[in-house]
């Protein structure tokens, strides 16, 4: 009873292989169905995403899942890449090592960008596409649970997951957010039509935002980006008047010269009739004079300023790192445990119907022999017994258990056969 | 049912804001998943233990609700307990607890150094009693309400001055939300003092005509400092409705709001520690005219 994996990923294998050995989901499927052909009884899931490409066996059965090396030389061959070209790029754990890997992968901690959440959405679709294939079981089952479980843990008690990293998000949710409590009754402006401030806008649009104006000096641009995204168009020419109606300005322009100057802001400030004014400047050259910033109401954001926040996040979630990576242990230690203890199963129910067999026939006997006994008393008698090797049984399920810990119990088990006279 | 509550004490929810208080400052070094939870649940016990408390103590003392000092501190630790915990539930990743539960904890402080003498009563003056003191619980809630958001604008507004992601476990309600929280327990708070002052006015002129119990002179250093809070607490709500057009008016708000906040403190201090007439016990003599009016009352 084991598994194994085999893969790399953006670390091990250089994009040019990764783009060969990638799998679609139809691919995917078929290279599955190949899997049940090339190793019968064994459980497979494959997991192909941009960054990564692995398989992970189990096999509760026979002597063991395919070696990492066999699956490695399966997954080149399913792709038509000639297995000698994949060298020392497709790499392979086994046991505890495969189960740590696939924990950390789907906890987003082997990922190229720490704590990604986007990945286990993608283990997901892979335990779900080997479902539909047929080729999982209960080794795989648990694992891929187990592996869903230490994600969610790491994500909860730890922040790896969930500092965010990209400008457009931060700037939405970190600073627009800390000024406005809702965005469905604000306006926005838009200043520029870039691909930064669709982004933005998306996430914008996520907080409740509808009021979106989209000026820009190519009003096709505009007009475009404004369909895409459900907003309006506006004249850039009345600059200054959208100004004054806008809560939040996304500025993108590729302009050399600052588009707002401080001139120009003192001009409207009055106008504003002191709304406060959220502006999130993520052009460079900047769009808009850094002084304005220093107005009262105003909440200027640079690109420098969220890159900065976007640093310091990923600074903490590299801070967070050990503690995810201790989750990962604890789990894997725990899935480890419950898989060895799986292999005492048979051993204890061979025990424990030995046992009832053996009650059975002193049962037999001791109510043919008071024929007095009424059914409830022969229930009662019944039941003491049962009890009675229950508890008898205890001991040994609890020495297996703990045994299981620190590995599967070979020696125990064994010590259990011989004495109790069970087979194999 | 009856012996235990009468067993419970004010170390009891004391001691259940105090470890709710500890782990919601915890957040602030570590994360857990369970703290929430444990947090949630020591307030809910505190409250429940505090609810109990007031219950017996109106059951058994015959002039509740607001009857002494203590009893009128407890009420409105009580108030803000359970505003606590409701704001707790409703933005459960704003630390509300951090800021509202040591001023529960100083409130219930305040009520062990204060008198539990029953205030100076009769039947003619009981309701403008119980106006007068209602008033002023709810102008002391909204200060304190008005003064967190206050204090919570200016820490939320200090970070996004200088551009700093939200602090882990520190998230703060948006300026926004803060502002409109502010601005109306300013006005709460200039309503309800004006109406706690008036009532009390009144309160004090049937006690003097009558020539009856807990008749304060104008000059006493409550009614002097309350008239103050009051006029001041006016000129808040006034000044932040003028400046609301205007781009510093949130800010303003804000430091106001603290300010008075700060003034209700200092306050509360100076009447726990200090000397006043106002709401003491009767006089020898007066409790004898007081006891003779019933009587001739009845």
């Amino acid at each position: 009873m084991s598994l194994t994996f085999a893969g790399g990923n953006h670390r091990t294998v250089p994009i040019e292989l990764r783009e060969k050995l990638a799998f679609s989901s139809e691919q995917a499927t078929q290279a599955l169905a190949r899997f049940q052909q090339q190793f019968p009884g064994s459980e497979a899931v494959l997991l192909s995403t941009c960054n990564r490409i692995e398989l992970y066996a189990a096999d509760g059965e026979r002597g063991g899942p395919p070696p990492p090396d066999e699956l490695a030389i399966f997954l080149a061959e399913c792709r038509g890449v000639d297995p000698s070209h994949v060298g020392r790029a497709l790499g392979g754990e086994q046991g505890t090592a495969a189960v740590k890997h696939l924990f950390c992968v789907a906890a987003g901690l082997d990922s190229m960008v720490l704590g990604e959440p986007q990945i286990v959405a993608q283990v997901k679709q892979a335990w779900q596409l080997a479902q539909q294939s047929g080729t999982t079981g209960p080794l795989t089952g648990e694992l891929f649970q187990a592996a869903l479980r230490a994600a969610k843990r790491v994500t909860n008690e730890t922040v790896v997951g969930r500092e965010r990293l990209s400008i457009p998000s931060i700037a939405v949710a970190d600073f627009a957010s800390g000024v406005f409590e809702r965005f469905d009754d604000k306006r926005v402006l838009l200043i520029g039509a870039g691909k930064m401030a669709a982004e933005t806008l998306r996430y914008l649009g996520d907080a409740g935002a509808r009021n979106i104006r989209i000026i820009n000096r190519s009003i096709e641009r505009a007009h475009e980006l404004a369909e895409r995204l459900g907003a309006h168009t506006g004249n850039y020419n009345d600059l200054s008047h959208e100004l004054i109606e806008a809560d939040l300005v996304v500025s993108t322009t590729g302009a050399t010269e600052p588009v707002v100057s401080l001139s120009l802001y003192q001009e409207i400030e009055r106008q504003r009739q002191g709304r406060p004014l959220v502006i999130l400047d993520l052009a460079v050259p900047r769009d808009f004079d850094s002084r304005i910033g220093g107005r009262p109401g105003v909440w200027l954001y640079s690109i420098d300023d969220l890159s900065q926040a976007c640093d310091s996040n990923r600074r903490r979630r590299q801070k967070e790192l050990p503690a995810a990576l201790t989750i990962v242990e604890e789990e894997t230690r725990r899935f480890m445990g419950e898989l060895h203890h799986r292999s005492t199963v048979p051993v204890i129910e061979q025990l424990r119907a030995g046992w009832n067999e053996t009650g059975e026939v002193e049962l037999h006997r001791l109510f043919h022999k008071l024929p007095e006994l009424d059914e409830n008393s022969q229930q009662e008698i019944r039941q003491a017994f049962e009890r009675y090797a229950a508890k008898m049984l205890h001991p040994p399920m609890v020495s297996l258990r703990s045994e299981s810990k620190a590995g599967p119990p070979h020696r125990l088990l064994e010590a259990l056969r011989r004495l109790f006279d069970l087979k194999e | 049912m009856a012996d235990f509550i009468s067993r419970i004490s004010v170390v009891c929810f004391a001691a259940s804001y105090g470890v709710a208080l500890i782990f919601e400052a915890s957040r602030l070094w570590f994360r857990s998943g369970v703290r929430g939870i444990t947090m949630i649940g020591f307030v809910t016990a505190g409250l429940f233990a505090h609810s109990l408390y007031l219950i017996w103590r109106s059951t058994t003392l015959p002039s509740m609700p607001l009857s002494s000092a203590f009893d009128w501190y407890l009420l409105a630790a009580w108030l803000l307990a359970a505003g606590s915990l409701w704001m707790t539930l409703s933005n459960p990743r704003t630390p509300v607890g951090l800021f509202v539960l040591p001023i529960v904890l100083a409130l219930i402080g305040a009520a062990e150094l204060s008198s539990r003498e029953p205030f100076p009563q009769s039947p003619a003056t009981q309701i403008w009693g119980v106006i007068h003191g209602s008033f002023n619980l709810v102008m002391s809630v909204a200060i304190v309400l008005g003064g967190l958001a206050g204090g919570m604008w200016l820490i939320q507004a200090g970070r996004l001055a200088r551009k700093q992601a939200p602090i882990q476990g520190f998230r703060m309600p948006s300026l926004e939300k803060l502002s409109i929280w502010s601005s109306r327990m300013t006005v709460i708070a200039a309503t309800s003092g004006s109406f706690g002052f008036l009532s009390g006015i009144i309160l004090n002129i049937v006690n003097q005509q009558r020539g009856l119990i807990g008749s304060v002179p104008w000059t006493d250093p409550v009614v002097l400092r309350m008239g103050a809070l009051v006029a001041w607490l006016i000129v808040v709500a006034a000044t932040a409705r003028t400046m609301r057009q205007h781009a510093i008016g949130r800010r303003v708000t804000a430091v106001l709001s603290l300010v008075s906040f700060t003034m209700l403190t200092l306050s509360i201090l100076w009447g726990v520690l200090g000397n006043t007439q106002h709401g003491l016990a009767p006089t020898q003599e007066s409790a004898f005219l007081s006891a003779g009016l019933v009587e001739d009352a009845s």
